[in-house]
This record gives C-alpha cells, sequence and structure tokens, in this order.
C-alpha cells in the first residue's frame, strides 16, 4: 500500500514538473525560453545518453558529442546545401550518427574502463578535427542558416513551439531509455556492467551486447545534436570540441549517473549558470567550477541523489512520516541460514 | 555403461614450464555425483576451467554429451547445458536477487536482445522465482545481490547454475566460507537435486564432498592420484598422506 501511494507520489510529482516546464514560454520571457529552455534540453537529451551508458552499461564515454555533432552537421549540410526537407536531413543525420555509433561501440566495446575512456576520448578528437577541416561540413565556420521545420515555428524570436518539441522530444527519449533499462536487453546490459565474466559464464556475448548498447544510445545523442542545430540555427566544430565534450561529462556527473532524470537537471544548472553567472562575475568559470566542485563532494549521486536524500530526511522529520527509505534496507534474512563464516 | 555426459582424455595445461594439469582422463557418466578433491595447487580449479571452457587446454581433448567442444568458449558450452558456480561469488550486484535469475534463465533460453516484454519472460522469471525457492531465497527476490550476506550469496551463485536447469553442473567449492549451519543446508540442497543433473564438483571440505559425492577423483600436482568411492577414499593411505601433510611421496 505504502508502495503503491509512494509510485502515486512520484508520479504526481513528475506531473506538475511537467506541467511548470510545460509552461516555461507561457510565463518566462523569450530569453530566458530560447537561451535557458532550449539549450538545456538539447544539452539534457545528448547527457542522458552519457547518463545510460555510465548508469546501465559502465561505459562512461567521451565520444557522445561527436555523435551529436556527425547527426547534427549532416542535417545542416542537407538541409542549408542540399535543400532538403528538414525532417528527412534529420532522419538521415540521425542514421547517420547510429551507423557511426556502431562502428565506435564495435571498436570500443574491448576496452572498459580508463582505457574505454581514451578510446572514446580519440573518437571525440577525430570527430572535432574531421569537421573542422573538411570543407563540404563548412570547416572552421560551420553551417549557418539551418532552418528547423516551418512547424516549430523561429527558434530565436518565437520559440515557443520548439520548446515544446524539445520537451515532448526529452520526454519520450526518457521514457524510452527507462523502458530498455527494465527490458532483457536492458537488465542484461546492467549485468554485463556488473560482471561481464559472470554473464559469459550465463551464455551472454558480453562484447556484443555492449556494442548493441552503445548503438542504441548513439541516436538520442543524434537527436540532440539536430536539435541543437535547429535550435541555433546553425553547426559548427566548435560546437563539437574537447570543452563541450568535457561539458555534456559535466552535465552528466552533476545532474547524478544513478537517474537518467539527472541528465536535465545538470543541463539546466550548467546552462542557469552559464547564462546568468556571466553577469555578475568576471571570474564566471572559478564560480562554475567551485558550484560543481561542491555538488560533486557532497553528494556523489550528484543534485538528484542530492534531492532524494533531502526528501527522505525530511519525511523522517514529519509528524508520524515513518515513512520507508528511498532504498528499502534489508531486514534482517529470515532464512535460517547465519550471515557469518565470511572469511 | 552408459555414454559418459563428460569425456576427457589426456587433458594438459601448462604455465610456462609448470604443468598444472597433466595428462587427465575423466568419465562422468549421466547422474553421476563426482568429487575432485586435493590439496592447494594439485591442479583442481585449472582443471575445472578447462572443462567449463574459461581457459584453454594445451594438449588433450573434453567431449561434452558426445561432442568435441575442446576448442569452443564458455558461452557455448552453457548453451549445451553446462552450468557453473564460481569460487568467490559472481553476482550481479546492482541488481535484484529475482533479476539476477532471470537474466541467467534467458541467458540459455534465449531473447537476450529482446526489448519488449513478452509471455516468454513470464515463463522465465516464473522459473526465476521458482529457483528462488529452492534455493531458499523466496523472501529476498526484491534484495539487490550486492546487500546479500555472504551465505546468501553462495546460495544465489547455485540458484544461477541451476535456473538454467543444466543437464551438468560444475560446482567450484560451494562451501568456502560458509558456517558449519551454512554448509549443512547447501549440503542437503545439493543431495535434493535432480538425479537428471550431472553434479561435479570441487571442494575442500571432505565432509561436504564425501557425504554428496557418490565417486571421488583426487588429485595431487596435477595428476589424478587415486579415484573411487567415498569410503575407498576415507580408507587410502596415500589420500591420508596428502591430507595429513607426508605430501609429496
Amino acid at each position: 500500500m505504502t508502495n503503491r501511494l509512494q509510485t502515486l507520489g512520484t508520479r504526481g510529482a513528475l506531473a506538475v514538473v511537467l506541467v511548470v516546464l510545460a509552461l516555461v514560454p507561457v510565463v518566462c520571457t523569450t530569453f530566458f525560453t530560447s537561451q535557458v529552455g532550449l539549450t538545456s534540453l538539447w544539452l539534457g537529451i545528448v547527457a542522458v545518453s552519457l547518463t545510460f551508458l555510465s548508469g546501465y552499461g559502465g561505459m562512461v564515454s567521451l565520444a557522445q558529442t561527436a555523435l551529436f555533432g556527425v547527426a547534427g552537421l549532416v542535417t545542416a549540410r542537407l538541409s542549408v546545401e542540399s535543400g532538403w526537407d528538414p525532417w528527412a536531413a534529420a532522419l538521415v543525420g540521425i542514421l547517420a550518427a547510429t551507423a557511426v555509433g556502431l562502428l565506435f561501440g564495435a571498436v570500443a566495446s574491448g576496452s572498459q574502463g580508463i582505457y574505454f575512456l581514451i578510446i572514446t576520448l580519440a573518437f571525440a578528437q577525430v570527430a572535432y578535427f574531421y569537421f573542422a577541416a573538411v570543407p563540404t561540413f563548412g570547416a572552421h565556420e560551420g553551417i549557418n542558416g539551418v532552418r528547423p521545420p516551418a512547424v516549430l515555428g523561429d527558434p530565436v524570436q518565437d520559440p515557443a513551439r520548439m520548446y515544446w518539441f524539445l520537451l515532448a522530444v526529452s520526454v519520450l527519449v526518457f521514457l524510452g531509455l527507462r523502458h530498455v533499462s527494465r527490458t532483457a536487453f536492458g537488465l542484461a546490459l546492467q549485468g554485463v556492467r556488473d560482471d561481464p565474466v559472470r554473464m559469459a559464464a550465463l551464455g551472454y556475448n558480453v562484447r556484443l551486447h555492449r556494442i548493441l548498447g552503445f548503438t542504441l544510445a548513439a541516436p538520442v545523442a543524434g537527436a540532440a545534436g539536430v536539435l541543437s542545430a535547429w535550435s541555433n540555427t546553425r553547426m559548427s566544430a566548435g560546437s563539437i570540441s574537447l570543452a563541450i565534450a568535457i561539458l555534456v561529462l559535466t552535465a552528466a556527473v552533476i545532474g547524478g549517473l544513478n537517474r537518467l532524470e539527472g541528465a536535465w537537471v545538470g543541463a539546466l544548472l550548467y546552462t542557469l549558470c552559464d547564462t546568468y553567472l556571466r553577469g555578475w562575475t568576471d571570474r564566471f568559470t572559478t564560480w562554475l567550477g567551485v558550484v560543481f566542485l561542491v555538488i560533486v563532494l557532497v553528494s556523489p549521486g550528484g543534485v538528484v541523489g542530492l534531492v532524494s536524500s533531502a526528501a527522505t530526511w525530511l519525511r523522517r522529520r514529519l509528524p508520524g512520516g515513518s515513512a520507508p527509505p528511498a532504498v528499502p534496507s534489508a531486514p534482517a534474512p529470515p532464512v535460517p541460514v547465519s550471515s557469518g563464516g565470511a572469511r | 555403461m552408459t555414454d559418459p555426459v563428460l569425456r576427457v582424455r589426456g587433458l594438459t595445461r601448462r604455465f610456462g614450464g609448470v604443468v598444472a594439469v597433466g595428462d587427465v582422463d575423466l568419465d562422468i557418466a549421466p547422474g553421476e555425483r563426482r568429487a575432485v578433491l586435493g590439496p592447494n595447487g594439485a591442479g583442481k580449479s585449472t582443471l575445472f576451467n578447462l572443462i567449463a571452457g574459461a581457459d584453454t587446454p594445451t594438449s588433450g581433448s573434453i567431449e561434452l554429451f558426445g561432442a568435441d567442444v575442446t576448442s569452443s568458449g564458455a558461452r557455448q558450452r552453457t548453451r549445451q547445458g553446462l552450468s557453473r558456480t564460481f569460487q568467490t561469488s559472481r553476482l550481479l550486484t546492482g541488481l535484484t536477487v529475482e533479476d539476477n535469475l532471470y537474466l541467467a534463465a534467458i541467458g540459455v533460453d534465449g531473447g537476450r536482445f529482446r526489448l519488449v516484454r513478452t509471455g516468454r519472460d513470464r515463463a522465465a522469471r516464473e522459473r526465476a522465482r521458482r529457483t528462488a525457492a529452492s534455493v531458499g531465497m523466496a523472501d529476498r527476490l526484491k534484495t539487490l545481490a550486492g546487500d546479500l550476506s555472504h551465505g546468501e550469496q553462495r546460495q544465489l551463485e547455485i540458484g544461477l547454475a541451476l535456473v538454467a536447469e543444466p543437464r551438468m553442473l560444475l560446482l567450484d567449492e560451494p562451501a568456502a566460507g560458509l558456517s558449519r549451519a551454512e554448509r549443512q543446508l547447501l549440503t542437503a540442497l545439493l543431495l535434493s537435486l535432480d538425479r537428471d543433473v550431472t553434479l561435479l564438483l570441487i571442494e575442500h571440505d571432505m565432509d561436504v564432498a564425501l557425504t554428496v559425492a557418490e565417486r571421488v577423483t583426487m588429485m595431487h600436482d596435477g595428476v589424478v592420484i587415486v579415484e573411487g568411492t567415498p569410503a575407498e577414499i576415507r580408507a587410502d593411505q596415500r589420500v591420508h598422506d596428502l591430507y595429513l601433510g607426508k605430501a609429496h611421496v
């Protein structure tokens, strides 16, 4: 019963958050909607592709911006230079990112931990230097004047519809990834994260599972690339520099790598700091660094982890509130087996 | 005698100059309970890894269920009906007991890449819960494997090997680190296993091994020195020498 109440409570809270988020273009200024809203949404989507890989697959990838760039720049190239319909261009861009993701995954999946990180860092750099050099993709200039589909309106003058579209895509991505994490494939991915040797002994092809997990996250990063190109009406190699790759990692970490929603929270926090801290201080990056350092030190689970431990603490303090803790702690083993004997 | 489920011939594994397993022959009949005993460094674990497919032999051959598997990997052998446990528990610590068993069930069944839930998933979940009950973990289904006590982790370790309904079960020191009460529980569990399952266990603990096994293979310095019934093994002078300190006769 408490469980059902809790589920209802969580769903209710989520619904409230969604309504508040949907009201942003109505209540807030155009500047806020476009500068903070759009940016945190597409940044959140590329960050969640990393949160998924890291949290469920144990793969900390720096290559997500590379896939983001492939999709964004292919879409921009096709719609600006070749005059394609924006939707068709976006589809091809995301497919291209998925194909590149499959390739990256096939190469990187043999490595783990720090080696995986370094290989994906190399991918990020290769993509950056490739796009910075190749004239087809505008080289350093990038591609300007990307037109989003007409139905989404002008992202600068009237960002409301674009904002709602990005919000809808974010919700779909969140629900989709959460669904995947509960399927056979997603659970097995978590099994591979926990113990690849055991998974191989259970009959799993560990490497193939890693490759497919990586490939599955690629269209998510790709979609973010397309949405970024549409929101900013441009994209260039600078949009996928090493600094951006690290920014995506930072957003995911400060939001909380254990929870998918952390990606958007981290992205929002970064965007808010980036937008407003600059106006208050010359030492913007120092303060940003301090904020992030404090979050990581105080809460390894990021902001989302911080919020859920605060909620648990509050529930315990409230009168009559002996609600169960967020993570159900194990009761004493009811089996007639003593827990001793461990060497 | 019926065809053996496991036939090992001239199996040898060298690590540099060290012969970990030297020219071992082994035949295990369907439904047999066999224990491999021996002091530390006797080559038990190496032999076990070779049979499970986690290691490749330097020479010799392994036949499993009548087919040569010498060159096939652990994954293929698992799908043919061979299950193993690990000496130190290897559990999926971030997942619940039920999800651990569920993944073990579909690892052999298929559907490992499914992105939707189907009726087969329900069947696999049902088997996971049945197995949990049979290893005494019915009330721990929703507990994370990482939060279990050592004894419970050993129980789940065996559950993971059982849920796939293997034809042959390899148990690597299942009693390692268990208390006396837990060892008795384990012995009872092993004795209650279906006779269709062939059992091969490595054990340090003579009580567990000699109670469960019908035949015992004694290894020392990588070679088999004696094979017989538990009674014969108990009476064997060489076994006494090995375990009571007169090693290297």
